[in-house]
């Protein structure tokens, strides 16, 4: 036996918290040093490159505010659904929706002036992202289907939907047999905030957070929804109306990673192609929890995982090390994060000999 | 009042929630082979205590001495391993595993055989009068079963001093008579035993010592020989006399607010019954007669197989697809912790549950304006701590009810369904619940269950008597025959 024991604390005190948080991180940046190693690379240079990657220059940080965004929104979503405790892992491919959405608005009124055409993407995103959120939700209800199973699977039906679009129907027939649509025009396009490398899909994200923190704060549907994922039992007793409450969570939860589908492909890479798929939905599950599903946390965690792609893509290059590595890491934060928080709620002490 | 040493002695224990002060420099002895009763109102901290000798909350300050040593436990396992096990109310038992399963489930050694599993547990059980089958998979058992497995559980652990919080309160009168016979032979046999309890009662007529507490302190130690009556000890616990006695006017009835007529669901069969606006209707029987699963029927968790339910004069499927907030049917169920409240939110979030209609204008909630009204409710009841931002989690359990039961009233109820309402309340409490419910009879009809005889002869105008999944029988409290017979309807006879 280890001569160890554990017993579950009464009260966390504060600096566990505290503690946990750096301390996960910086395990599972020596982690990551030792796994360098033992590829026969630099390990403490390579560390080093990882933080120069992301936050050592301001176009750095820039792009790390960009490759947030979808993050930031996708997550949202999550978030939204987690609350009532639906397992919404199909994010990524509500993201494909929305950006499928968005992209069929663009190439289907190319002509429109942008202050018509961008808020029709908004809405043709939000109402594919949001479809792809529904039909789990009505599978869960009418059939009894596990929305985990579901949602999953629902995820690889997106990316083929998006394969066959871009390989076929929507194929440009400039792109050199390139599986992808033709660019989008301007108008399609969302624009910059001033001269920064910056695109107003930002200050969405700034209004969605808020107005969703608003929601749960302030409105009845919040205070229902809060109620119904803490206890399913008082929610049936007290007449909540959890299938609609249901439907709503996946359709809002949908719809949010759908409008993250429509920013990457209006304002990122201006028109659909399959290399949209980055696994910002997985990421998102992985914020979402490290948040504890707070509005709040979830920008701050979007934002420090965007770092790590950042910061994994400038390892690639400099040190030859595979893509892979950026998932591994992520997998890494999250598992010691996980473990860490047992000691939140656990202390330990060695056991003594005698006893 | 004992010579020999104490097996436990709590020295000066300490405990402070916020500015709440839940044990206060708590001193007690407890003797084996002695039964010894821990009272007080709700909130005196009687868990508390328990819980902190048992290991699972930490002291401010105190000293627990086993034997004369002192201990200090920083979980339930080294409590167990000390000696000291407590049986909580929510069973913590392995639902598809077997009674001798669940015994040596998490037993460190060696794994045997299930015939070797089976007929330790059979011995043990034997040796205290624990009647049960350790072949028998607990989703199988009865409550009263179920409690009789934690008991053998901490047995098995060699437990010394066993502690009960409130046990008495999810058996039926016949189990609760088993449980004080193997409660007296586990003391004959030397063990410790302390039981928390707000039936005076069972007090008088088990336990050897009495503490008394109030607000977090001892204001009384002393043998239950010394006691003359329940009543004394009542007047020694709430500071006055209390009576447990109730002016019930006359009753008239009018509109009639349920109609039931030949429901027939999952262990209901052919069920009528009718309550009227003015009149308290009590369903008594055994527990698990049909009583959780009309309960639900008539309030909404699960529609009606067959038959008619109407209420407040309305058809079941129409009153409940348009349901109005107040003026309507309130619903008072017995498992407050998982269907009446949320443990996690506080209380105003808590009295939003079911009143959260009356707080919004348009898709905003009024929560300034609730929480107003949630700190009047709670002064009015005497809710402690009055304080709206703390987790349901942390109201002692009778105060949790308080809340319940102020959130359901200020709905201003037609219909009121009310389950085991006074369970785990203080004698003040369930005096105050009593009047409360004649009160509100005046506005309502009230369906009252409960598997308190006493209860139901004090307050209720008319008895239905419920066996198997039937109504035996349903007739006026003053009718004195009926009464007489009412032991044998309840075991199914027909009346
Ligand atoms: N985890 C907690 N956090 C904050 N306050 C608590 C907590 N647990 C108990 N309290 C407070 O401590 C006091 C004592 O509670 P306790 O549960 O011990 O009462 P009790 O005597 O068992 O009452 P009851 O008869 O109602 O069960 C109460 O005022 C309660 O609100
Ligand atoms: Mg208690």
């Amino acid at each position: 036996m280890l001569p160890l024991r554990t017993f579950k604390r009464q009260e966390t005190h504060w600096w566990v918290s505290c503690l946990i948080f750096p301390t996960a991180i910086g395990l599972s940046l020596a982690i990551c040093a030792l796994l360098l190693k033992l590829q026969g690379k630099p390990a403490i240079q390579g560390i080093g490159l990882l933080f120069q990657g992301a936050f050592g220059s301001h176009w750095a940080i820039q792009d790390c505010l960009l490759k947030a965004i979808p993050i930031f929104l996708c997550s949202l979503g999550v978030a939204v659904a987690f609350r009532l405790q639906v397992w919404n892992i199909g994010a990524e491919g509500q993201f494909a929706l929305g950006a499928i959405g968005a992209t069929a608005a663009a190439l289907q009124w190319p002509g429109l002036p942008g202050y018509a055409l961008l808020p029709l993407m908004a809405a043709a995103a939000l109402a594919a992202g949001g479809l792809w959120g529904f039909i789990p939700a009505v599978l869960k209800l009418r059939m009894r289907a596990n929305e985990i199973i579901v949602t999953l699977m629902l995820n690889y039906i997106a990316i083929l939907l998006l394969d066959y679009l871009v390989y076929g129907r929507w194929k440009d027939p400039q792109s050199f047999g390139f599986p992808m649509t033709a660019i989008f025009s301007d108008n399609a396009i969302v624009g910059r905030i001033g001269d920064t490398g910056l695109h107003w899909g930002l200050a969405l994200c700034v209004a969605t957070g808020g107005v969703l923190w608003l929601f749960f704060r302030f409105t009845r549907l919040g205070y229902e929804l809060k109620a119904s994922g803490e206890n399913l039992g008082a929610a049936r007793y007290a007449g909540l109306p959890y299938e609609r409450l249901l439907i709503l969570v996946m359709l809002l939860s949908g719809g949010l990673a759908g409008w993250a589908g429509f920013l990457e492909a209006s304002a990122t890479i201006n028109r659909l192609q399959p290399s949209i798929m980055v696994g910002y939905g997985y990421t998102a599950i992985v914020v979402a929890w490290l948040a504890r599903l707070n509005p709040l946390s979830i920008g701050l965690a979007s934002f420090l995982l965007a770092a790590l792609r950042v910061g994994v893509e400038n390892l690639q290059l400099d040190l030859q090390v595979p893509a892979a590595f950026g998932g591994i890491m992520e997998g890494l934060i999250l598992l010691t994060i996980l473990a860490g928080s047992f000691f939140a709620d656990y202390g330990w002490q060695w056991r003594r000999r005698s006893a | 009042m004992n010579g020999s040493p104490p097996v436990v002695r709590l020295d000066g224990i300490t405990k402070r929630y916020g500015a709440v002060a839940a044990n206060q420099d708590i001193r007690l002895d407890i003797h084996s082979g002695r039964i010894h009763a821990l009272l007080g109102e709700n909130g005196a901290g009687k868990s508390t205590l328990m819980g902190i000798l048992s290991g699972m909350v930490q002291p401010d300050s105190g000293r627990i001495l086993i034997d004369g040593q002192p201990r200090a436990f920083r979980s339930a396992r080294e409590a167990i391993t000390a000696g000291i096990g407590m049986v909580y109310q929510h069973f913590m038992l392995v639902k598809a595993m077997t009674v001798a399963e669940n015994v040596f489930l998490g037993y460190p050694g060696v794994l045997l055989n299930r015939r070797r599993m089976e007929e330790t547990v059979a011995q043990l059980a034997r040796r205290f009068g624990l009647d049960i089958d350790p072949a028998a998979r607990i989703g199988t058992l009865s409550m009263g079963e179920r409690q009789r497995v934690e008991i053998l559980k901490l047995l098995f652990r060699d437990s010394r001093v066993l502690i009960f919080d409130e046990p008495t309160s999810v058996l039926t009168p016949r189990e609760s008579e088993h449980l004080f016979d193997a409660l007296r032979r586990m003391a004959a046999q030397g063990k410790a035993i302390v039981f928390i309890t707000h039936k005076l009662d069972e007090v008088m007529a088990l336990s050897d010592d009495i503490t008394i507490l109030r607000r977090g302190s001892v204001i009384e130690g002393l043998a239950t020989t010394a006691v003359t009556s329940k009543h004394e000890l009542a007047r020694r616990m709430v500071g006055r006399d209390v009576l447990l006695q109730v002016q019930r006017e006359p009753y008239e009835p009018r509109q009639l607010v349920l109609r039931v007529d030949g429901l027939s669901n999952a262990g209901l069969r052919d069920i009528r019954l009718e309550v009227r606006q003015g009149e308290i209707l009590g369903v008594v029987g055994v527990a698990g007669n049909g009583q959780k699963p009309l309960v639900e029927a008539i309030c909404g968790l699960t529609a009606p197989a067959a038959g008619v339910v109407r209420i407040l004069g309305e058809d079941w499927h129409r009153f409940y697809t348009h349901r109005r907030w107040d003026g309507n049917l309130a619903y008072i169920p017995e498992d407050r912790r998982g269907l009446a409240t949320c443990r996690n939110l506080d209380l105003v979030d808590n009295f939003l549950l079911t009143t959260r209609q009356g707080f919004c204008r348009g898709p905003w909630l009024l929560r300034r304006r609730a929480t107003r009204k949630a700190l009047r409710l709670i002064r009015d009841f005497a809710i402690q701590p009055a304080d709206t931002r703390i987790s349901a989690r942390q109201l002692s359990g009778g105060n949790l009810q308080k809340l319940v039961l102020a959130r359901e009233f200020f709905r201003r109820p037609r219909l009121i369904v009310a389950e085991q309402p006074t369970q785990g309340l203080d004698i003040a409490a369930i005096q105050d619940v009593w009047n409360l419910l004649l009160n509100a009879r005046k506005a309502a009809g009230i369906l009252l269950i409960t598997g308190d005889l006493t209860e139901a002869l004090m307050l209720a105008d008319r008895l239905a008597v419920m066996s198997a999944g039937r109504i035996v029988d349903t007739f006026p409290v003053d009718d004195a025959d009926k009464l007489d017979r009412i032991g044998l309807m309840m075991a199914g006879s027909a009346a």
